[in-house]
């Protein structure tokens, strides 16, 4: 059961993956982007991890694109397709990603190849949040400084220098 | 449920976001594909951590990661505006103020 | 103030060797070893002697020194400090050959004097002449002292001792002996200008006129005579040696007597006479017996005073008339100046050329005669070489009266000749005669010089009888006939007022442009060549490695293309090669 869902989520991540690199509108690729996202946080749905699939929804979906989407918007992307959206090294681009994809899946293969997932349930709220409390309380800080850190630079970043 | 499944997956959603990264003009858009390169990270992260039923530190990780990708595209955009402010595109193939002059 | 400190200290270093002439005459022969260090089985070092050679050569080169640096007061005004101090440098140099008993101690005197003749002879060294000849003579001389180092290497090695009154030639096999001597032949041949390496005392001219009176006379080309004097146990040990010296010197004194008679300029004709001169002390040396060497050193010292002497007044003709040629002088001489003017002059260079010439009464007259009688007793033995250097140097002593009578005659007496012999030095420029030299302000020269030309003239005379006068009266008429053979032609050339000059003659026998197209042009054409192949060759390898560099870094620069793609593109392409490369190697 499990392993179908998680067959036709990974399917569906895959070709909305392939169409987001692909895609001569921007902002198709970005809507497409949402989907490969959902896609994935179904993934995790079907490894029983419920609290991470919510947080990619809530997080990517609901404000990392919106985000990207923004950013579109401010740099006037067009709407219409764009033949040269892609550069001329993309046939040579494809060749070193598909020679890694090789190499990679190659390796999985070869080290996991007969393992086995049980499906356990502990990927609820619950567990996740005492993990994140009672072991990596120092680095949640630390993250949350490093998420000040970067609000700060993007605001400083895209601050409009005075005339002056 | 097999292993190799989620592991495979992470491993074709990195390279198309590998793909992304290198051969798309737009940087937004390879913003995105980075998106997906760390998506990938993190079906591996849930997909060992289901398989060593552990105390749920491959998911915690995870969720990390995702905050980390949220502050890199919060910088990321930011950095894109300065570039469409200083040169009026967002061409990572145009922007080239490093080049040797020749 | 350093030219006078320099004048003082010239003029006492020569009083200072005439002293030690003079106490070291009647002491008994010694030697002093010092500073010696043992190579192997062999000692090297220093060592000084003292006998009756050394004696009568540091009395002649202290004369001569004392005479040349007095005369040099009033001759030098340009840069004098150096020329005093080169000078006095050069008399030292060769008080160390004379004085010293090692081979190596006097090898280093040899070459000091070697080096000083090169700086003196150079010393107008704005003139043109002036740098080629003393480069000349300085490359000339250097390529023979190359044969005296393996000489006294050989000789040396040979007798297993460099003290060279340790060197007994009994005790050297007969084949090193001959090599020894002969190599030391050539460094001799070089320094005392003997054929054929003679061109280049005559082109030495252009020094300065008391340097030459010094190299003429005293030092360099004497040394080579003294050296054979010193060695002339060894020598005489080995007939190959004695043989060649004997054909070298009668060749060279008549090539130079010849090629005195066609010289038209003073000094020149001087420059030639010591070569001849020399030849025949080389010749006395090469007959091997006591005798000979007697006469030779005998004529050594006569001749040192005569030559001296005229060429200090050679000096003195340059100084107050400005030139030595011929064809200056006979502007005055016409008009019946010289003469006048320049009256102790000419009477101190007339008793120079009588004994040059070897009138009955000179020194030279008695020195020519004891070389004739030594040759004599060795050709009535029956030796071919003793007829040999009897026939070439009774040659000779005609060819000197005559050569010593012409100079005299066209530089200070007008010619009975029509028009006073105009065209004899004037190459048939009649017109070169046409001005009025200013002949006012010419006047003998001051007394500082022409002391010395006063002294000299009394020992060009006095030193025929310092001998005790022991005169064969058959060889004394022979001789005094030879004389009259030479005269006879002079004189009646010059009452024709002609001056015939074979183109040979002139030419010296073309020796000079045949070492240019025999050595000169070869060995520029091999610098060339080593140039080219240093430009062309080592260069290129150099320069290669230069534009190899240029060309790669323009080749890297194109990769900084400033595309952050790009660079990514590559980085991960590096990675996967790694990740490929970890697995071959891995697997």
């Amino acid at each position: 059961m499990t392993t179908a869902l998680f067959s036709v989520a990974g399917a569906v991540a895959v070709v909305a993956a392939v169409v987001v690199v692909v895609s001569r509108r921007i902002v198709h690729a970005a809507l497409w982007l949402v989907l490969a996202l959902g896609a994935v946080a179904g993934c995790f749905g079907a490894l029983q991890a419920e609290f991470v699939a919510l947080v990619q929804i809530l997080v990517y979906v609901g404000a990392i694109v919106v985000l990207v989407l923004f950013a579109l918007m401010l740099t006037k992307a067009p709407m219409k397709p764009l033949p040269e959206l892609t550069t001329g090294r993309s046939p040579f681009a494809a060749g070193v990603a598909a020679v890694l994809a090789l190499i990679l899946g190659a390796g999985v293969v070869f080290a996991f190849g007969n393992e086995k997932i049980k499906p356990v349930t502990d990927g609820s709220a619950k567990t996740v949040g005492t993990q994140i409390f009672k072991n990596w309380v120092l680095p949640f800080e630390v993250l949350s400084v490093l998420l000040l850190a970067a609000l700060i630079g993007a605001i400083a970043l895209s601050q409009r220098k005075k005339e002056d | 449920m097999p292993l190799v499944l989620p592991l495979l997956l992470a491993v074709v959603l990195f390279c198309i976001g590998v793909y992304g990264v290198l051969a798309r003009r737009n940087v937004i858009t390879m913003l995105m594909s980075f998106e997906l390169m760390l998506n990938a990270v993190n079906l591996n992260l849930v997909a060992f951590d289901a398989w060593r039923v552990d105390e749920a530190t491959g998911q915690t990780l995870a969720i990390f990661v995702i905050t980390l990708a949220a502050a890199e595209i919060g910088l990321g955009l930011a950095i894109v505006l300065l570039l469409f402010r200083g040169h009026g595109h967002v061409d990572a193939d145009a922007a080239r103020d490093l080049e040797e002059a020749s | 103030m350093i030219a006078t400190v320099w004048r003082v200290a010239g003029v006492g270093f020569s009083l200072l060797i005439l002293l030690f002439a003079a106490l070291l005459y009647g002491a008994t022969p010694d030697q002093y070893a010092f500073m010696n260090s043992q190579v192997g089985d062999l000692t090297i070092g220093f060592a000084v002697r003292t006998d009756d050679l050394t004696v009568l050569l540091l009395a002649v080169v202290g004369v001569i020194a004392t005479c040349v640096q007095v005369y040099s007061l009033g001759y030098l005004h340009q840069r004098a400090a150096s020329y005093h101090a080169l000078v006095t440098l050069f008399t030292a140099a060769m008080v160390t050959v004379v004085i010293s008993d090692s081979l190596f101690f006097l090898l280093i005197g040899w070459e000091v004097m070697g080096a000083c003749s090169y700086l003196l002879i150079g010393h107008y060294w704005e003139r043109r002449d002036a740098r080629s000849g003393a480069v000349k003579a300085f490359l000339m001389t250097r390529f023979a002292d190359v044969g005296f180092l393996f000489g006294i290497f050989v000789l040396g090695l040979g007798a297993h001792t460099f003290r060279i009154s340790e060197i007994d030639p009994a005790r050297i096999s007969p084949g090193v002996l001959t090599t020894g001597t002969l190599l030391l032949l050539v460094g001799v041949v070089g320094k005392s200008a003997q054929v054929p390496l003679q061109t280049w005392l005559p082109d030495a001219m252009p020094g300065p006129s008391p340097v030459s009176a010094l190299i003429h006379a005293a030092t360099m080309v004497a040394a080579g005579v003294f050296l054979i004097a010193r060695l002339y146990t060894v020598f005489s040990a080995s007939g190959t040696t004695l043989t060649v010296l004997a054909i070298v010197a009668c060749v060279t004194m008549l090539f130079a007597a010849l090629c005195a008679s066609a010289a038209v300029e003073v000094k020149r004709v001087l420059a030639w006479s010591t070569v001849s001169q020399l030849a025949i002390m080389f010749s006395a040396l090469s007959l091997g017996t006591a005798d000979g060497r007697h006469a030779a050193l005998f004529h050594l010292a006569t001749h040192a005073a005569f030559k001296g002497l005229l060429f200090l007044c050679a000096g003195v003709l340059l100084h107050q008339v400005g030139s030595a040629a011929l064809v200056v002088l006979r502007r005055y001489t016409r008009r019946g100046k010289l003469r006048k003017a320049l009256q102790v002059t000419f009477l101190t260079m007339t008793v120079g050329l009588a004994a040059l010439a070897g009138v009955p009464g000179f020194a030279g007259f008695f020195s020519k005669d004891t070389v004739i009688e030594a040759a004599w007793e060795k050709a009535r033995d029956g030796s071919g070489l003793g007829w040999l250097v009897l026939v070439s140097v009774c040659l000779t002593a005609a060819l000197t009266t005559f050569y010593c009578l012409r100079l005299w005659l066209w530089t200070f007496f007008r010619t009975p000749a029509l028009a006073g012999g105009i065209g004899a030095f004037e190459d048939g420029d009649a017109a070169a005669d046409l001005d009025e030299p200013d002949s006012s302000k010419l006047r003998d020269a001051p007394w500082v010089m022409l002391a010395p030309l006063v002294l000299l003239a009394v020992a060009a005379i006095a030193l025929g009888y310092a001998d005790g006068v022991h005169l064969n009266w058959m060889i004394g008429l022979i001789s005094t006939a030879l004389v009259l053979l030479g005269a006879l032609p002079a004189y009646s050339l010059w009452r024709r007022g002609a001056d015939p000059r074979p183109l040979l003659l002139e030419r010296e026998f073309g020796a000079d442009p045949a070492y240019h197209g025999l050595v000169v042009v070869p060995v520029r054409w091999l610098a060339k060549l080593t140039v080219a192949g240093d430009r062309d060759v080592i260069g290129a390898y150099v320069r290669a490695v230069g534009r190899t560099g240029t060309l790669a870094s323009q080749g890297f620069r194109r990769l900084q293309t400033g595309n952050v793609q790009t660079y990514l593109t590559a980085a991960v392409i590096g990675v996967v090669a790694l990740a490929v490369l970890a697995g071959v190697i891995g697997s």
